[in-house]
């Protein structure tokens, strides 16, 4: 061989090994350009993957405590019409109080205390019907200082009439002089302290058993006993 | 000159320069791997900036609603209560009488 053909044999070879080279780097470039996409992709849908998840929770959470807040406001919505209702109710027993005090109301006239008709009779039917509960044969009655004239006055008659009906000896019933159940409010004494719109309250002698048969107490039974009839009138029209 | 020790280096040159070009691609693909990482973290950044856009048009849109909610429950209240006031009204009287009749009646 000759030196040009020596020579261009290295040429030759030189051009293969640089092009070999350079399909190498072609292909590691290629593959660089893959495995950029691939990695890319994979950790950008991780990564949305968490985040969509972290949203679902959140827009949950969010939901949750609307729902919570809501029932919150429908509750204290529901109480503050339940109050009313009985505020309505409690402010009719308030006015049948007021009106009571009428029943045993004493006129006073030239210093003689009139009293109704109507409020002996009742006094004398509540010392009746409380002997009738006690059934002792000896009582204390109490009633107010303005009622006791009325009282003594229908005493005996009561009294035989309990005896009459549970054919027993007349009862003997002492008027308490001592202890008398509060006045009636006004102007004197208003009613910001305790006060008794009427009737009497009677005890065993014993003091065990009490039948308290004030206008007050019996206002309270009455209440009590027709509330549900009184709410069914006032919310029966009311819309759930 | 030697042309077999001329060739010879023009041999080891060319491997040199075929090792550098292989190597040049070698870094370039790292270099083009590490920049993936980057990249994805720009595209979920930009992702999540978007879900944060909307969770927050969809907050301020619901309060939204949640207040016309509590007013208008407000207002079905005040109905509901200003309804009872005018029935309490026209039942009062009665009742009132009623229970006076309870008091003042004694079954014996």
């Amino acid at each position: 061989m000759d030196d040009a053909d020596v020579s261009k044999q290295i040429h030759q070879m030189v051009q293969f090994i640089l092009q070999e080279a350079e399909e190498k780097a072609n292909e590691i470039s290629i593959s660089a350009e893959e495995e950029f996409n691939i990695e890319k992709l994979q950790l950008v849908e991780a990564e949305k993957r968490k985040i969509r998840q972290e949203y679902e929770r959140k827009e949950k959470q969010v939901e949750i405590r609307k729902k919570i807040e809501y029932s919150m406001q429908l509750n204290a919505s529901r109480i503050k019409v339940l109050q009313a209702q009985d505020d309505l109710v409690s402010s009719m027993k308030e006015s049948a109080a007021k009106e009571l005090l009428h029943v045993s109301h004493h006129h006073h006239i030239l210093n003689i205390t009139h009293h109704h008709r109507a409020y002996k009779h009742l006094l004398e039917e509540l010392i009746v019907q409380s002997l009738l509960r006690l059934k002792e044969p000896a009582v204390l009655l109490r009633c107010r200082e303005e009622d006791v004239h009325v009282v003594e006055s229908v005493l005996e008659s009561a009294q035989e009439e309990y005896a009459a009906k549970e054919n027993v000896h007349p009862p003997n019933v002492v008027v308490d002089t001592e202890v008398y159940l509060p006045p009636a409010p006004s102007d004197e004494h208003p009613d910001h302290g305790r006060y008794c719109s009427g009737g009497v309250v009677l005890a065993s002698i014993d003091g065990k058993i009490v039948c308290e048969n004030t206008l007050d107490a019996r206002l309270d039974v009455a209440f009590r006993k027709n509330l549900p009839e009184i709410r069914k009138s006032l919310y029966g029209q009311v819309a759930a | 000159m030697d042309t077999r020790q001329s060739g010879i280096q023009q041999l080891l040159a060319a491997e040199q320069e075929a090792q550098r070009i292989v190597n040049e691609a070698r870094n370039a693909k790292m270099a083009r791997l590490k920049q993936a990482k980057e990249e994805a973290e720009k595209e979920v950044a930009a992702y999540r900036a978007q879900m944060e856009a909307e969770f927050q048009r969809k907050l301020a849109q619901s309060s939204g609603d949640s207040g016309a909610n509590v007013k208008r429950l407000e207002q079905e209240t005040e109905e509901k209560i200003e309804h009872l006031k005018s029935q309490a009204e026209n039942i009062s009287h009665d009742v009132v009488q009623m229970l006076l009749k309870h008091v003042t009646t004694v079954k014996n």
